[in-house]
């Protein structure tokens, strides 16, 4: 009898996987056919996929892991599929957040143009679908290059700099791609089987590390980690913001993060020096990106040197191999994730209203956009970790499993506190560039021409609110709730080692909170002096005031960071830049071989037949 | 004795008389003959294929018999590797005749176009079917000719000029092979391609027979634009009418450069081992060397043709991959993966080479201008060159879902099992190149400034050049099916076997 409800069971999982991907895609294909006139139209048809898909892939939660292959494409073995806790976990986060987004795109779009729009989205959200649930590592493969394809289209290339950021951004994860085929072709050679699930292979041989380290590219450049993470700045302040919140924000974390998962804690077993050159790669991935965020002065390209950043913490996580760890970098890329893009979306809602890109233009935004704002604070609170958010809960969390990880024997366990000094040193510089974010957008005095602006459409900011919300209950019931609930089924079972409850914790602040604002009413303090910011003494004008940003010119100003940030904004540390110098270079010596001139070339072909004799006879 | 194998050849010839004859008299009807032509050529393709599936049909011309096993009198031969590429051959030349109504409308002397177009293609399908090395020959120059005298009939500067090293470089490659296959026949006495098999069996490893190797990949390698011998081609075939740019690119290099290597080398010759790694090598080199000079590029076609060069050395270096194992005799299961993934590159290159050449020729055909500096913001106006190309420019670069991905997915796949990993390295590299120099195409034709930049009377090109390239993305798309097992043991599976199994191609000859 239970074996009949497993099979019944089974079956209900896999043909809810098989329609949440299929109806996805088709949807995402028919909307091709449909003009981009009927916009609103498209914005609907393809929420209401969306949120179908949702049900359908939230219903697996209780589906319990299975393997399968599809009866329905008879193609044997190249299909399999696999539904496990981990898997579960993305595929809700990912409807989630595609029904958010979409949400929010249906007003936000109205004033731009990005051709077929709701088909790559839907592509896109389908495909990621597929890329969760594949257990074979070529049919992965397959969904995950699409992706690739579908970001590129997601951006609006109508002027030279987003027709860039688009080519560079497809060229750095279609090269991550190809990259991987070998990792896949030696882990299939090594191992006989293509299925996630069944290799299990440690890193000991030379050729087992390159396999390895040809599926870390992947998963990097996916994720946005360092040194393969540049095509997220770029993309974050040139696509619209609904792309930047859904691919490099959300969905590419969710993935990229969820294939280091399987490739960490399955199919290989690291050694202690891959984990010391991940650790190494996660810290510099925070420390590098934080350095940059701190002086940006566009906005989204600030949000998108942060969502690099934060990827060092999931990396530092996944790589301690403990179960904590684990566990901590897969709630804090949920938790990342989720800031992010609320981030992003605030900063769409920003550009929507204002139209501009710059902090310095911008300022006190908080009273015509109080919901904006609100929201907006909480995310930026939650990403510089401030408790009882969420974002420092996952970062506790890391930071304990640093700790325990610092008992182990290994080079990488005694560097312990390099790894702890470092990520929260990446916190509190979070913190600093938020601070320049929220204080130069929403607060101080606000410009002129900025009167006239209103809050965002209702439509734009419920998902924002709800995303809002969801950042505080996953503070707030860290301890209690989502840990267990959520990740404790993916990873196994942990004790919180530090104390801290959040419950506790978040309890405390409201209390001083209440407190505060107790004492504020109570006494009755009525008179504020209002003033201007104090500038030397010097009268306020217009012209002398300083915007946010330029406190933060003093980073830029210490010698030795002074030459680092000189040699980056030369791109001196750009990985596709780099390369791009070193081909264009090898072409143009090359081209200057081919003269036109016929004489020469009959030598080549002479010369050719010449060597070739010689080599042979 | 199946009719149609000589039919393949004799239509299309007669086609070219008919064109040139009643075109003097009746207006419009070349392009009509040129496409009824052309239309037979597909729907005899399709039929042979099936009727002969995995075996492999002989046609004796004139019904000479063997006599003692000794084949007599002239052969064609059709198995699944010449089916394949007649099938190339002759869908690719269908579109490009109906590309070519309006687009070759802006030319004079229509007549003279749609007759040599016939000419050629009944050229290739000669090259393909011959079972003997003297008429490959002779219609490898038939094909020649007509295809110098399409690349000229701009009669431009560039296009003289490019004819002419063109004709210069074709002619060597001729003499050399004409050299190779006089020695061949001094020594043996046929030349029959099985029964030379049989005759030099006993002779691998003298100077003679390599002498002769030599020569031969010299000759084709020239037709195949394998580097060293690659330098007429960026010049011929971006000078030529787009159409015949797509003709050369996407089918004649394969059809008497890629595709007669192959036979010889599989089933002609008892490969050696050094001479498996010397293709290995030359295909790697043109891999390589290929798409470097490719990305530096600013005109369209010349970028393309480049990348022919590039993508062929894909194909050369993975049946050369297959030929190593073959040579040494071990794995081979590997050595037919690798065929296949060569025979699988080349469809796929046939069906988004010629379609990016189709769309550089609408560009050009609306822009005027071949110069990737002087356009921008193209996908607002033309939508479907912009849509169809895209999808052709990430099928070149292995983007899935597209068919490039499969097949290049294959080759490396093959080269990792077959332990070269240097060579699947450098199969990774050159892909990335490849996609950069694509979404460099992309970038500038389609993108990077706004469409108000460009005059007013840029639109879509007009119907039957939309129809072909729609049709070829098409196939971009439909070929990735080529990659599932039950697919893949249908179309390439006896292609692969007869090259992998010489004996499946010499002995129905050979009547043994």
């Amino acid at each position: 009898m239970s074996e009949l409800i497993n099979l019944i069971s089974a079956n209900a999982a896999m043909a809810k996987t098989e329609y949440a991907i299929i109806i996805t895609l088709a949807a995402g294909l028919v909307l091709f056919v449909i003009p981009d006139r009927a916009r609103t139209f498209k914005g609907i048809t393809a929420l209401t996929v969306a949120v179908a898909a949702a049900i359908l892939t939230a219903g697996l939660y209780s589906s319990g892991p299975q393997r399968f292959i599809p009866e329905l494409w008879n193609a044997g073995k190249y299909l399999s599929l696999r539904i496990d806790n981990l898997s579960t976990l993305i595929l809700f986060f990912v409807s989630l957040f595609s029904v958010l987004i979409l949400l929010y795109s249906i007003v936000y779009l109205k004033g731009r143009i990005i051709k077929n729009f709701y088909s790559w989205f839907l592509l896109t959200l389908g495909c990621s679908y597929g890329a969760a649930v594949a257990d074979n590592l070529l049919l992965f493969l397959t969904f995950w290059g699409i992706l690739g394809l579908t970001l590129y289209k997601l951006i609006e290339a109508k002027n030279e700099e987003s027709s860039a950021t688009a080519k560079k951004s497809l060229i750095l994860i279609g090269a991550s791609d190809s990259i991987m085929i070998i990792g896949i072709a030696i882990l299939w050679r090594l191992s006989g089987t293509l299925n996630m699930s069944e290799i299990q292979i440690s890193t000991g041989s030379p050729l087992t590390a390159v396999a390895f380290l040809a599926l870390l590219a992947g998963s990097f450049t996916k994720a946005g980690a360092f040194p393969f993470h540049t095509w997220v700045p770029d993309y974050a302040m040139n696509a619209p913001a609904v792309s930047s919140a859904y691919l490099p924000a959300s969905l590419d974390k969710l993935l990229g993060i969820y294939f280091l998962a399987r490739i960490l804690n399955g199919m290989f077993i690291t050694g202690e020096w891959l984990t010391l050159l991940l650790l190494i790669l996660g810290v510099s991935t925070i420390i590098t990106a934080v350095m940059m965020a701190l002086i940006q002065h566009d906005y989204k390209k600030l949000l998108g040197y942060h969502a690099v950043s934060q990827v060092g913490y999931m990396v530092l996580g996944m790589s301690l191999g403990s179960v904590i760890g684990v566990a901590a970098g897969l709630f804090h890329m949920i938790n990342h994730a989720l800031y992010k893009s609320g981030l992003f979306l605030s900063a769409g809602a920003i550009e929507f209203r204002t139209g501009k890109s710059q902090i310095d233009d911008l300022g006190g935004l908080s009273r015509t956009m109080p919901v904006t704002f609100a929201a907006a604070l909480v995310f930026a609170m939650s990403i510089s970790g401030i408790p009882p958010l969420n974002g420092f809960a996952s970062k506790w969390m890391i930071y304990q499993a640093i700790i325990d990880f610092g008992s182990g024997a290994g080079l990488a366990n005694k560097l312990w506190v390099v790894w702890l000094g470092l990520a929260v040193l990446g916190s509190a510089l979070t913190l600093a560039s938020f601070i320049k974010f929220i204080g130069g957008v929403f607060l101080g005095r606000r410009r002129n021409e900025l009167d006239k602006v209103k809050e965002v459409p209702a439509l734009m900011w419920i998902p924002l609110s709800l995303l809002a919300l969801t950042c505080i209950a996953f503070g707030v019931f860290a301890t209690k709730v989502v840990v267990p609930g959520l990740f404790m089924p993916v990873t196994g079972t942990f004790a919180f080692t530090g104390f801290w409850n959040s419950g506790l914790v978040s309890l405390l602040v409201i209390v001083s909170i209440l407190a505060g604002a107790l004492i504020y009413l109570a006494t009755g303090i009525k008179k504020f002096r209002t003033s201007d910011s104090f500038i030397g003494g010097e009268k306020f004008h217009e012209q002398t005031a300083y915007p946010t940003p330029e406190f933060y010119k003093t980073f830029g100003e210490f010698r030795f960071l002074s030459a680092m940030y000189r040699k980056a904004n030369e791109k001196w540390f750009d990985i596709y830049d780099l390369s791009r110098q070193a081909v264009l270079w090898f072409s143009h010596k090359l081209s200057l071989g081919h003269t036109g001139i016929l004489s020469g070339y009959i030598i080549w072909v002479l010369a050719g037949l010449a060597i070739l004799l010689l080599i042979m006879i | 004795m199946n009719p149609l194998i000589p039919l393949l050849v004799a239509v299309p010839l007669a086609g070219a008389f008919l064109i040139m004859i009643l075109g003097k008299f009746v207006k419009d009807i070349n392009k009509y003959i040129a496409t009824l032509t052309l239309m037979f050529l597909v729907a005899a393709t399709l039929v042979l294929m099936a009727g002969t599936g995995s075996d492999v049909a002989v046609y004796r011309l004139g019904g000479w018999d063997n006599i003692n096993g000794i084949p007599i009198g002239i052969y064609m031969v059709s198995d699944g590797l010449s089916g394949i590429v007649l099938c190339i051959i002759n869908v690719v030349g269908l579109l490009s005749v109906i590309y070519s109504f309006t687009y070759i409308s802006r030319y004079t002397s229509e007549n003279n176009y749609y007759a040599l177009f016939c000419l050629m293609v009944a050229g290739m399908n000669g090259v393909v079917l011959s079972g003997d090395l003297f008429n490959i020959f002779v219609f490898l120059e038939i094909a020649a000719i007509s295809s110098y005298a399409l690349v000229a009939f701009g009669v431009g500067r560039t296009e003289l000029e490019a004819t002419f090293k063109y004709q210069i470089l074709g002619g060597l490659a001729s003499l050399i092979i004409l050299f190779g296959i006089g020695f061949i026949y001094w020594r043996t006495k046929t030349l029959n391609m099985a029964d030379i098999r049989e005759v030099m069996g006993s002779e691998t490893g003298k100077p003679l027979y390599l002498l002769v190797q030599m020569l031969l990949l010299c000759g084709f390698g020239l037709k195949a634009a394998v580097i060293p011998f690659h330098a007429w081609l960026p010049d011929a075939h971006s000078s030529a009418p787009s159409p015949i740019s797509a003709m050369l690119s996407g089918v004649l290099i394969k059809a008497v450069g890629i595709y007669v290597l192959i036979r010889l080398f599989f089933n002609m010759f008892i490969i050696s081992n050094e001479t498996a790694v010397l293709i290995t090598t030359l295909g790697t080199l043109s891999m390589v060397f290929g798409v470097f000079l490719a990305i530096g590029q600013w005109d369209i076609k010349r970028l393309l043709a480049y990348h022919s060069i590039s993508q062929m050395g894909y194909v050369v270096m993975s049946a050369g991959m297959g030929m190593i194992l073959l040579s040494k005799g071990i794995k081979p299961e590997v050595a037919a993966l690798a065929v296949a993934g060569a025979l699988f590159h080349l469809i796929n290159h046939a069906a988004f080479k010629s379609l990016l050449f189709l769309n550089a020729g609408a560009i050009e055909y609306r822009t005027g201008t071949r110069d990737l500096k002087e356009m921008g913001g193209l996908a607002a106006l033309m939508p479907a060159t912009s849509s169809t190309s895209l999808v052709a420019s990430m099928s070149i670069s292995g983007i899935p879902p597209f068919n490039g991905f499969f097949s290049k997915l294959i080759i490396i796949i093959a080269a990792i099992m077959a332990k070269f990993y240097l060579l699947a390295v450098i199969a990774v590299l050159v892909s990335i190149i490849t996609l950069a120099s694509f979404l460099k195409f992309q970038r500038y034709a389609f993108y990077n400034r706004e469409a108000a930049n460009n005059g007013n009377n840029i639109r879509e090109v007009p119907f039957p050049m939309v129809l072909s390239m729609v049709l070829l993305t098409l196939f971009c798309i439909l070929l990735s099916l080529i990659a599932i097992p039950q697919v893949r043991d249908v179309v390439l599976t006896p292609a692969v076997n007869v090259l992998i199994d010489p004996h499946l191609y010499t002995s129905p000859i050979l009547g043994m």
